[in-house]
């Protein structure tokens, strides 16, 4: 099993008898760090250059969240939900809204889950490209970051257009959406979709057969089945191991079983493989969101909710697929207008732990590279 | 005074050759203001087209696009706090950066610009500038051991254990060069004009010497250039988003542009080394095929169209500047500019300046061109793991560089080899 | 079949696909930058930026009718109302009006709450200030709205 860490000079709960030995070091990469992805500090211990282990210290964004929610009524927390993971807003507040639709026995009006569909997708694309930026940078390739992020631009325009803002879009609400789309919303939508996907072309003939990118993460931080779903990982990291699992399809929520697309899956679970499911995610994704453009309903936005929101006593649990993983919101009500608790479970909180079990053996140069292809935010890991 | 320069206007060997000390020095002084001017060059434009490639600007705002930026960059790196860390070695902190750029700057003595255009010609031009570069090696040690903290010195050792793998590989393709130069007359020269008057005698570049041969050994000292600067893909010494920082960590300000400034000489020197060895030194392009006074002519008024042409690009840059108050300054500026690189290309155009600027132009724009791929490969390429470098330089680079070797040998030695064999047989 | 993976590996045929994807990014027309402070960006209307109270354009009268909902509606409970009865025109008159700014997150529940069009959120995102004291609004500087500072040299 794991070698305990010495970690007697740290202000840890836990202390272990084991000394380090006269070859093995202790390297902190500390929370500022120009690849961590945020505020994490992982304790490595290295013999030379091979990891032994690790161990990761969170909490250096924690903001209370969950507290935040059982002192604010429902509609209240709606956009403090977007900024735990602020790469991917939009879906965060899917959750949220779906969460407590089910606590309600509601159901949003089929426009508007065509809408948060669409918005959705729009959102797991942006977050796919900031984490395609970010990892090409940390592995050394400095150009893709701003294609990307020319990419996601767009999409942030369309948010803004929808409904005010870019990134905490605070864009739905108990019930359905606010917003009614803008003139034009189809429009900008498709040519997104057209303008995108030779876009995507474009990174795949920069990244995808590059043999210095293939050395760089062809099995490099193997995952296998068993060990992801010991662990409970969830999104790309899963299926890029084999397991062919996504919400969308296993437990289809809003309009999603409307829409025909597929689930990309990977053989060999490197580093490589996610790589290349992530990829695939953003072309199915284009795929829904043309389907989901021409076929749009007419009708309300908004379900037949009261003003005052004041669910039954009771507790459920929701997840939908955000684009870093299964994001699952378990709320409990006691029959007032806040909430009893409010707990979020985050996927980058869980796809971290398998940090640990994915550098064993590598290089230190790697563990750069697995951090990145993890996909971790560290708003959704502290909350 | 006047005989001094008609002597040295009329003379057909460099200075060094010539014995003449006062020229020599001229050479000397010109060529360590001309490496200086091309590494600020090459600050702004590596942060220009790095940008182009990235789809952003670059620097905009100090001078008209970003024009006076070098300078702010060397201004500000002067006017630094020169902090040395505490239980450092002092003495061999302060010389580590003296070594780098001292060895950087020494391997410019043999570079030819043109036939008398080098501070002098040794006879063991090649293999001087290599060992003169391989001594940079020491100076980077001496930088990473001096900084008394664990990160610089690993960054140090691989540091330099990346550019003594790659100088192997570097050190075969030259020979392969080299062994080229034996091929008409019989006796070869390590001699750099030695080495370009022989590609002029044999009337072709080496590049395309027993296709393919000149050119993979051309690829290989290609790649194996890049590692021994240090340059993406293969940078992970210097790389910041890797855990163990480079050897420059611990030098601030003024130290810290003395290493900048040994690695931009260094990549200028490689890739003066390519091109003397490979690309034909000063030879104009096509100097076999396109013969004859009428395109002696056409390739000689180039020099000066590639300055009109910036010039005319600076005015179009001036014209489509903001019409606004504020860029009235920067807008003038450019146009000065754009009119002295117009000038420039003007005064290239009298005949006595034409002839001889076109062997430093041809020079100067080949290495301008590597500069170029330079850049480009950074925007490019992901980086190599350390590891995976020296695979490649060991198990990759050396292996191609000794069979290209042998294959010249043999390519080149056909006759003789014939007929030794021939005679063996009989 | 085997020969043609060999062949691109030989001639290094990814890395030059690469080298090509970079080379034609660099004309003029991929470029998106806007030089800000000299260009500004595209503001949509919906965009939800400073707020800003409405006054009845004929009379100058502010719309707000002292309903309290915007204080109610806000998470942060930024907004403080207070208002008195006119005894002639039976209405509630606003007294004061106070708008935090530095605790904002600009989620846009408050003017979706205001049953008149008084409070609304403006497209004005420059908000920045060289201390706190300008960060708390009251009803004049929220009917005045957003006066963005340009800077000249």
């Amino acid at each position: 099993m794991s070698q305990p860490i010495d970690t007697s000079y740290l202000d840890l709960d836990t202390k272990d008898e084991t000394f380090l030995d006269s070859t093995e070091m202790v390297l902190n990469m500390g929370p500022q760090h120009p690849s961590t992805h945020g505020v994490l500090r992982v304790i490595l211990k290295l013999d030379g250059e091979k990891v032994l282990g690790t161990e990761c210290v969170i909490g250096y964004l924690h903001r209370g969240v969950e507290k935040i929610g059982e002192n604010r009524t429902y509609t209240m927390f709606n956009p403090y939900v977007d900024r735990m993971d602020y790469v991917a807003a939009v879906s965060n507040g899917l959750g949220y809204c779906e969460t407590v639709e089910k606590l309600l026995s509601a159901e949003a009006p089929p426009r508007a889950q065509y809408i948060r569909v669409i918005l959705t997708e729009l959102c797991r694309i942006s977050s796919h490209q900031v984490w395609l930026g970010t990892h090409a940078l940390d592995i050394g390739a400095i150009t893709p970051l701003f294609y990307a992020f020319r990419d996601r631009e767009e999409i942030l325009k369309i948010f803004e257009k929808y409904c005010g803002a870019r990134l905490t879009t605070h864009a739905f609400r108990i019930g359905g959406c606010i917003y009614e789309t803008y003139d034009g919303f189809e429009q900008d939508v498709k040519k997104f979709c057209t303008f995108f996907l030779p876009k995507l072309d474009e990174y795949e003939e920069l990244l995808t057969t590059n043999r210095i990118w293939v050395t760089r993460t062809k099995n490099v931080g193997v995952l296998n089945p068993e060990d992801c779903i010991a662990l409970g990982v969830t999104g790309p990291v899963l299926r890029a191991s084999g397991v062919k699992w996504d919400l969308r399809k296993a437990q289809p929520y809003e309009c999603y079983k409307d829409f025909d697309f597929e689930i990309p899956t990977g053989v060999n679970g490197d580093t490589y493989d996610r790589y290349l499911v992530r990829i695939a995610e953003m072309r199915q994704s284009v795929r829904i969101l043309q389907q989901a453009v021409e076929a749009i309903p007419t009708g309300p936005i908004m379900a037949k909710v009261p003003k005052v929101i004041k669910p039954p006593v009771g507790e459920v649990y929701h997840s939908i697929e955000a684009p870093k993983g299964e994001l699952g919101y378990f709320i409990v009500s006691d029959g007032s207008t806040q909430p009893y608790r409010v707990r979020v479970r985050p996927p980058s909180f869980v796809n971290l732990q398998a940090l640990d079990k994915m550098v064993r053996g590598l290089l230190v140069a790697d563990v750069v590279a697995v951090i990145g292809t993890l996909d971790i935010v560290l708003g959704e890991v502290d909350r | 005074m006047l005989d001094a320069v008609k002597n040295y206007l009329n003379s057909s060997v460099t200075p060094g050759e010539a014995g003449s000390q006062l020229w020599a020095t001229v050479y000397i002084v010109a060529i360590t203001l001309g490496v200086s001017v091309a590494v600020i060059c090459m600050n702004w434009l590596e942060r220009k087209i790095l940008a182009h490639m990235q789809i952003r600007l670059g620097p905009m705002r100090v001078g008209p696009h970003g024009l006076l930026q070098p300078i702010a960059d060397a201004l500000k790196l002067l006017i630094k706090e020169d902090i040395i860390p505490a239980n450092a070695d002092k003495v061999v902190f302060w010389s580590a950066p003296v070594v780098v750029t001292m060895t950087a700057f020494t391997t410019f003595l043999v570079v030819p610009f043109g036939r008398t255009h080098a501070v002098t010609d040794m006879n063991i031009g090649v293999l001087f500038m290599l060992g003169i570069s391989s001594l940079g090696v020491l100076g980077i040690i001496m930088a990473g051991w001096s900084s008394n903290s664990h990160y610089p010195l690993m960054g140090s050792l691989r540091s330099s254990a990346q550019m003594v793998s790659y100088e192997i590989a570097m050190g075969l393709a030259i020979v392969c060069a080299v062994l080229m130069t034996s091929l008409q007359t019989g006796t070869g020269t390590l001699s750099m004009i030695g080495i370009v008057e022989a590609q002029s005698a044999q009337g072709t570049w080496f590049i395309f010497k027993f296709f393919p041969l000149g050119f993979v050994a051309f690829g290989v000292f290609a790649i194996a250039m890049i590692a021994e600067t240090n340059r993406a893909p293969f940078d992970l010494p210097e790389a910041e988003s890797e855990l163990v920082a480079g050897f420059h960590t611990e030098y601030s300000g003024f130290r810290w542009s003395l290493f900048f400034l040994a690695e931009y000489s260094a990549m200028l020197a490689v890739s003066s080394i390519a091109v003397t060895l490979w690309l034909g030194g000063w030879l104009r392009p096509f100097a076999n095929t396109l013969s004859g006074s009428a395109w002696d002519l056409a390739f000689s008024l180039i020099p000066a169209l590639s300055f009109l042409a910036m010039g005319a690009g600076c005015f179009l840059g001036t014209i489509r500047m903001p019409k606004i108050i504020q860029m009235r300054v920067q807008t003038i500026g450019l146009g000065v500019f754009g009119a002295l690189l117009a000038l420039i290309g003007l005064t290239l155009l009298l005949p006595g300046v034409r002839e001889r600027v076109q062997d430093i132009y041809w020079f100067v724009a080949k290495v301008a061109c590597f500069m170029y791929l330079y850049i480009w490969y950074r925007g490019t390429f992901p980086r190599y793991r350390f590891d995976q470098l020296m695979k490649v330089g060991w198990k990759v680079l050396l292996p191609i560089g000794l069979a290209v070797l042998i294959a010249t040998a043999v390519v080149g030695l056909r006759q003789e080899l014939w007929a030794a064999i021939v005679g063996v047989l009989q | 079949m085997s020969v043609t993976p060999l062949l691109r590996k030989v001639f290094l045929v990814d890395l030059l696909k690469g080298m090509s994807v970079t080379f034609h990014n660099q004309s003029e027309k991929e470029r998106i930058t806007e030089q800000y402070p000299l260009e500004r960006p595209v503001i949509f209307e919906n965009y939800r930026g400073q707020p800003r109270l409405n006054t009845n354009p004929d009379t100058g009268e502010s719309l707000c009718i002292v309903c309290n909902l915007c204080a109610l509606a806000c998470p942060e409970q930024l907004i403080t109302v207070k208002g008195e009865r006119n005894p002639v025109t039976k209405r509630k008159e606003v007294v004061s009006w106070t708008y935090d700014l530095s605790r904002c997150m600009f989620c846009g529940l408050c003017a979706e709450a205001c049953s008149t069009d008084a409070l609304e959120l403006t497209q004005d995102y420059e908000l920045a200030l060289y201390s706190r004291d300008g960060m708390v609004l009251d009803q004049a500087a929220l009917e005045r709205g957003p006066e963005p500072v340009r800077y000249e040299r």
